[in-house]
């Protein structure tokens, strides 16, 4: 992606963003965005979407550091886990 | 660590396999250096999550304003020590309020006639904004309407393949952990790495 151009952006490539920007986030935001005031929507739902990543990376990174730590003992599960990080 | 321009697309599981690599790496590498069990659970936590974020920058590389804001406090954290990481977010949380603030006295001081709805609408266009920088590493900085869309945009599809990673790291180390309760001579592969090669 380019990036760094100064001066006035056009409308149209605001646009442009904006509808692909609203492509990227989950099928039902989308058709409630339909026809009303797409830029205001469009943010919002792009920061519930973000913000409801951020958890499930969160809930990902629990579950995982979780599975490592049973790497603190010697039990042969240790191992397999050590042995995938090597 | 080895950084990539990666698009979306094609060189999505190009991204993926480069996130893995650094996940990996960054996660051995804090055991090394200092035992899980030295830590707390939450110590532990953070820890995981922040090499999930800086593996996921790392393979990023440049092309957007994230990775360097997400590697840049990952060095500030490990560097300085706790209370100026927070002194740096709550400095950040009194500018935030001020600008709030100062859009709110602007309002009625505009005069007794009601505000149009296209004044309305601006400021929540400006509000939902702030909230958006909010949430994007990086995305206070000084940034126009249009690059902050390319930054979101970015930013949400390596979000998800960083999801991506993260489970199908989860779910091997859980099949391994519990094949090996019925069968612990017969462990072998690498579940994976293989299913990133799909």
């Amino acid at each position: 992606m380019s990036s760094g151009r100064r001066g006035r952006i056009s409308d149209e490539e605001i646009n442009e963003l904006i509808s692909k920007l609203q492509a990227l986030l989950p099928e039902s935001s989308r058709r409630r965005n339909a026809n009303r005031s797409p830029a205001s929507k469009l943010l919002k739902e792009t920061c519930s979407y973000i913000k409801s990543l951020h958890r499930e990376v969160d809930d990902l990174s629990d579950r995982l550091s979780e599975l490592m730590s049973t790497m603190d003992n010697d039990s042969p599960q240790a191992e397999i886990i050590r042995s995938i990080l090597r | 660590m080895q950084g990539r321009n990666c698009t979306t697309g094609k060189s999505s599981t190009a991204f993926k396999q480069e996130l893995l690599k650094n996940l990996l790496r960054g996660l051995r590498a804090r055991t090394d250096a200092c035992a899980f069990s030295a830590m707390s659970v939450h110590e532990r936590k953070r820890a995981v999550k922040s090499s999930a974020d800086v593996a996921m920058a790392a393979a990023r590389g440049v092309g957007a304003r994230w990775p360097k804001a997400i590697l840049a406090a990952a060095a500030a954290s490990t560097s300085s020590n706790r209370s100026s990481c927070q002194v740096r977010s709550s400095r950040f949380r009194r500018v935030a309020r001020r600008c709030f603030f100062r859009e709110k006295r602007r309002g009625p001081a505009a005069g007794v006639a009601a505000a149009s709805s296209v004044d309305v609408a601006r400021r929540l266009v400006r509000r939902r904004t702030m909230a958006l920088r909010k949430v994007i590493p990086g995305g206070d900085a000084a940034m126009d309407e249009a690059s902050l869309l390319r930054e979101a945009m970015d930013y949400v599809v390596h979000l998800r393949a960083q999801v991506d990673v993260l489970r199908r790291v989860s779910e091997a180390m859980q099949i391994r952990s519990s094949l090996l309760r019925y069968a612990p001579s017969s462990i072998h592969g690498q579940e994976a790495s293989s299913s990133m090669r799909q």
